[in-house]
Formats: structure tokens, C-alpha cells, sequence
């Protein structure tokens, strides 16, 4: 009894700063918030919370900024497939069938790793509407109205669809890649063998094998890329007349532009349930082409 | 002999076909590297120079002056700089020390009540950063930090995804070796300080690495709780100076360059660590 006394103790002294540290700046605030989406607070308003159930999702189910930033957040969706299938084609190229795989790694992880404000300001430059790089090389193909990018509310989300996109290749391909090397030869030199095109061995044979590691880089990349914000945030502030306004610039906007804190809380804890809506649909779709 | 000349075709055919992947791939990854390429090339060009067509790659009339004002300007990039490089390097020595800590209690000792408080840590895992910020602000504000850089240091100290790396790379060292120093007498604190943490050299330097370009790339937290300009790092720094520059995009890619470099600097010194951290993190996660 002493012995699992004085073991307790000595667990508790271990797990302690960390656990500590945990409470105060995860665990009571995520209580806070969670009593927060109940009430009325506006920060610095004077007036104490009041409690009003569920009005502030009523309220924001009426909000035109809902509706936009449902939509948008569902857009963002699209670049994570987009990506997991080229990362996995590169992948399975640099395991093996092409030289300097090792350099080539390098080349591919490297835009993903430096990929944050410094880069989206490069896109947005890149993307200038007038004179950028990529609009002179559309006009120069014989497209002389080329989209004005981040310019247009109707065209800037497709700006960020294109930088999503190119900034998740690289992860994708290295997660692919480890989960590649630790296949057994054996199953692939049969398939060679046997005289399987390279397009049947890619789907019939290596997408099954590394099923597994797909469902975790669909369901981590679309959680990364519903909180997504900053990269969006810094150059758009979430326009031009809220186009490329998502789900996390929504919550942002509610607390740090109008400090309707109550309110933020009731949208920040909506977009926590999507997010564990989507991923649940995925855990549960699972079954049907996930093999281990 | 016709065996032997089959062979030596098929050879053949195998090196054609891997260079010409290799061909494909490496074009492939400069058109992923081309935004960097760009910036980095811009960076060095005039105004006028920015958005000749076809695309200067290699800038004709390379100047430094757009390097030479991102750093000397009013403004404070080296400032910004400071603030990034001093936050980003005592949450890379304490981070890691605080999740060695927690996960050796997690894997090593058996206690009560250990299996709840880690399932408390899994769910606190699913909790979108954005849902707290709105409570730790105000928290912030009781505790008289925001506004300060401890608003950033004190919670990136403790982090969920640090003790589960960690405790990962515990769990597969063998039991006999704390046994055979329980044996010797040694107590718990002496088998993590002088076993555990020389052994898990590599595992903590992949996690500081990793911790390091998260708190170096962090942006939401320094536009939540900072301020005052002089406390800015990089990326709240660099976001100023881009709406300040306007149009002028030489300067703004020295600027970006200048936020980028030393993350593929640690990049290119620590590559084997980092890469093998993010593979390992995710397939064994």
C-alpha cells in the first residue's frame, strides 16, 4: 500500500508540470469557452454574461456569414484529395524507380516545410492580376482575360484552392513514402512478375497497401485544413467581400473585430463539431477501402 | 547467350526508364519550388526589373538594396527577428524537456488514476486551437500577460503532441535496463536523467526541430496576443511590412526571403532528423 502510495506520488511529480500546465491552458479554457457559447458576453461591454441558451446558434444560423463560410470551409475540402493523390503518385516514383531519390525528397518536402506568411505573400504576389507572373504567362498561352485571382470575389478562392494545394504535396509524399519502405518486396515483385501494368499495380496492388496511411492523411488533412487560417487570414483578411472568408476567419472575426465573445465561443465550438462530423464519416467509411 | 542478351536489354530499358522518371520528377519539384525560386530571384531585382516577361529567373541587374532596407529600415526586421529567434528557442530546449518528463511517467511508472489523465490528453487533442483563443484572451488579460511575449512561451510550453512522441520512443526502450538499474538502487529520477534522456537524443531532437518551425511558422497566436509592434515576430512582423510595402514586391520578397531562409537552413542541417520525424510521427502515430 505504501509502495503504491509512494509510486502514485511519484507519477504525479513526473505527469505534474505538464499536467499543470495542460489545465490551465487547455483544459479551463476549453470549459470556459464551452459556458461562453451560452451567454451574451461582449469583452469589455461592462455587462456581466447572461445566460441565453442556445440563441446564439440560433442567431448564427440566420447570419449571412454563416452560410459563406459553410461553403467556403466544404471549399477547402477540395485541395486535400487533390494532393494526397499526387503525393502519393511521387512518392511511389521516388521509392525506387527514379536516381538521386534522396535529393528529389528534399526538393519536394522543402516548399511544405517553409510553407507559412512568407509564402502566402509570395502567392499573392505571384498572382498579381495585372502584371503577375502567372497572369503574363496565361495572357502569353493566348488567354487574354485571365482570372483576377485574390483581386475578385469570384475568383480569389481559387487562388487559395492553387497555394493549398501545392502546399501539401510535399507532407503527403513523405508520409507515402515511410509507409512505401516499410512494404515488403515480395508483394511487388510478384505483381512485376506476373506482368501487371503499372497502372493496375498502382491500384490493384500499392493503393491497398498503404490504405491505412491514406485514411490518416485524408482525415488529418482535412481537419489541418478546416482550422486553417493564417495563410488566408494574411493576405485576404477573409475577402474581398468575404469570399474567401472560412470558418476559422468567422469565429476570428466575431471575437477580435466585434469581441462578441459569447457569440465566437457558440461559432468556434460549430466548426469543432464539422470537424468531428467529417471525421467521424470517414472513421466509419473506413470499412469499405481500408485494408490491414 | 540469348538468356545473358535479354538481360543485358532489360537493363537497358530499366536505366532509360528510371532516368527518364528522374527527369519527370525533378522538373515536377522545381515547378513546386518555383514560387521560392521566384521570390528568391525577385528579391534581388529593381522595381522595374519585378514583372518582366518572360520571367527573369536570374535577375540581369542584381542589386542588394531591397535586402539591405528590409533590414535597416524604421521598420524593425531584426527586431522581429529577435523576438521569433528568443521564443522559438526556449520553447526548443523547454517543450521537450516538459514532454521527456510527463511521457516517462506516462510509460514508466504504473500508477492510478495515469490511464485517466491520458485519455483527458487524447481529447484535449481534438479541440481546434480557435476555440480557445477567444477564453485565453481574456484569461491573458487577468493574468497580465497579453500583450506580453509570456503569452506565447507559457502555453507553448506544454504540448499534447510532444508527450505522445515521446512517450512513443519510451515505451520501445527495453525494461531490463531500468530493472538492472533499479537493481544498482537508482531511483526514478536518476534512470530518467541519466538513461532516459541521453537515450532519446534523437526522438527529442526531431520534437525541438518540429516544435521550432511551429513556433517560428506561428502567426495566429502573436496577431491574438501581441500588440505592441516591438513585440512582433516574423510573421505578425512581416504581415506589417507586406501592407506597408504596397506594390513595392522587390522589397516585399526580401522580406519574405529573409522570413524563410532560416527555416530551410534548419532544414537543410537537420534534414535527416526532420524527415524522419514526420514520417515517424504520422506511421507509427
Amino acid at each position: 500500500m505504501n509502495w503504491m502510495k509512494r509510486q502514485r506520488l511519484i507519477g504525479y511529480v513526473f505527469i505534474g508540470p505538464n499536467l499543470i500546465g495542460m489545465t490551465v491552458f487547455m483544459l479551463i479554457p476549453a470549459l470556459f469557452s464551452f459556458y461562453l457559447m451560452f451567454t451574451d458576453w461582449v469583452f469589455a461591454s461592462g455587462q456581466p454574461p447572461r445566460f441565453i441558451g442556445l440563441d446564439n446558434f440560433r442567431m448564427m444560423v440566420r447570419d449571412d456569414l454563416f452560410a459563406v463560410s459553410v461553403k467556403n470551409t466544404l471549399l477547402v475540402l477540395i485541395p486535400v484529395p487533390i494532393s494526397i493523390m499526387l503525393g502519393f503518385l511521387i512518392a511511389v516514383m521516388l521509392n525506387n524507380r527514379t536516381y538521386f531519390q534522396k535529393t528529389l525528397r528534399a526538393f519536394f518536402f522543402a516548399p511544405y516545410f517553409t510553407s507559412g506568411i512568407a509564402i502566402a505573400f509570395v502567392w499573392m504576389v505571384l498572382f498579381q492580376p495585372t502584371n503577375g507572373p502567372i497572369n503574363a504567362f496565361l495572357r502569353s498561352v493566348g488567354i487574354s482575360e485571365p482570372p483576377l485571382w485574390f483581386a475578385s470575389p469570384d475568383t480569389a478562392m481559387y487562388a487559395v484552392l492553387v497555394m493549398m494545394t501545392a502546399g501539401g504535396i510535399g507532407y503527403n509524399m513523405i508520409i507515402y513514402l515511410a509507409a512505401l519502405q516499410e512494404l515488403s518486396s515480395e508483394q511487388l515483385e510478384a505483381a512485376r512478375i506476373d506482368g501487371a501494368t503499372f497502372g493496375q499495380l498502382l491500384r490493384q496492388i500499392i493503393f491497398p497497401l498503404v490504405s491505412p496511411t491514406t485514411l490518416f492523411l485524408t482525415i488529418t488533412g482535412f481537419i489541418g485544413s478546416i482550422k486553417g487560417f493564417g495563410m488566408i487570414y494574411a493576405i485576404t483578411q477573409g475577402g474581398p467581400a468575404n469570399s474567401t472568408t472560412v470558418f476559422s476567419i468567422f469565429a476570428y472575426k466575431k471575437a477580435f473585430s466585434f469581441y462578441e465573445m459569447g457569440y465566437a465561443s457558440a461559432v468556434s465550438w460549430t466548426m469543432f463539431l464539422i470537424i468531428l462530423f467529417i471525421t467521424l464519416i470517414q472513421w466509419a467509411g473506413q470499412k469499405k477501402w481500408v485494408h490491414y | 547467350m540469348d538468356a545473358i542478351k535479354d538481360r543485358k536489354i532489360r537493363k537497358v530499358r530499366e536505366q532509360l526508364t528510371k532516368s527518364f522518371n528522374t527527369i519527370l520528377m525533378a522538373l515536377a519539384s522545381l515547378l513546386l519550388l518555383s514560387p521560392m525560386i521566384w521570390m528568391i530571384s525577385t528579391s534581388f531585382k529593381k522595381a522595374i526589373d519585378v514583372f518582366t516577361y518572360p520571367i527573369q529567373w536570374i535577375p540581369t541587374d542584381p542589386v542588394w538594396t531591397n535586402h539591405i532596407k528590409v533590414w535597416t529600415t524604421g521598420d524593425g526586421f531584426a527586431m522581429f527577428y529577435l523576438n521569433s529567434l528568443k521564443i522559438s528557442l526556449v520553447l526548443m530546449i523547454g517543450a521537450p524537456l516538459l514532454a521527456a518528463f510527463a511521457a516517462y511517467g506516462f510509460s514508466r511508472i504504473p500508477f492510478k488514476g495515469r490511464d485517466a489523465v491520458f485519455l483527458l490528453y487524447l481529447c484535449l487533442m481534438m479541440i481546434p486551437q480557435q476555440v480557445l483563443f477567444v477564453p485565453k484572451f481574456i484569461m491573458f488579460d487577468w493574468m497580465n500577460i497579453y500583450n506580453t511575449h509570456w503569452a506565447l512561451i507559457l502555453p507553448g510550453l506544454f504540448t499534447v503532441f510532444g508527450v505522445f512522441m515521446i512517450r512513443q520512443f519510451f515505451m520501445s526502450i527495453p525494461h531490463e535496463i531500468s530493472e538492472a538499474a533499479f537493481i544498482d538502487g537508482a531511483g526514478h529520477f536518476r534512470i530518467f536523467f541519466q538513461l532516459f534522456l541521453p537515450l532519446s537524443k534523437p526522438v527529442l531532437a526531431t520534437f525541438a526541430i518540429i516544435d521550432f518551425t511551429w513556433t517560428w511558422n506561428d502567426y495566429e497566436n502573436a496577431l491574438i496576443f501581441l500588440l505592441d509592434k516591438r513585440l512582433f515576430t516574423v510573421p505578425l512582423g512581416m504581415q506589417n511590412f507586406m501592407l506597408e510595402a504596397g506594390v513595392d514586391y522587390n522589397m516585399m520578397m526580401a522580406a519574405a526571403t529573409a522570413g524563410v531562409v532560416p527555416l530551410l537552413i534548419v532544414f537543410f542541417l537537420g534534414q535527416k532528423y526532420i524527415i524522419q520525424g514526420f514520417s515517424s510521427s504520422a506511421v507509427k502515430g
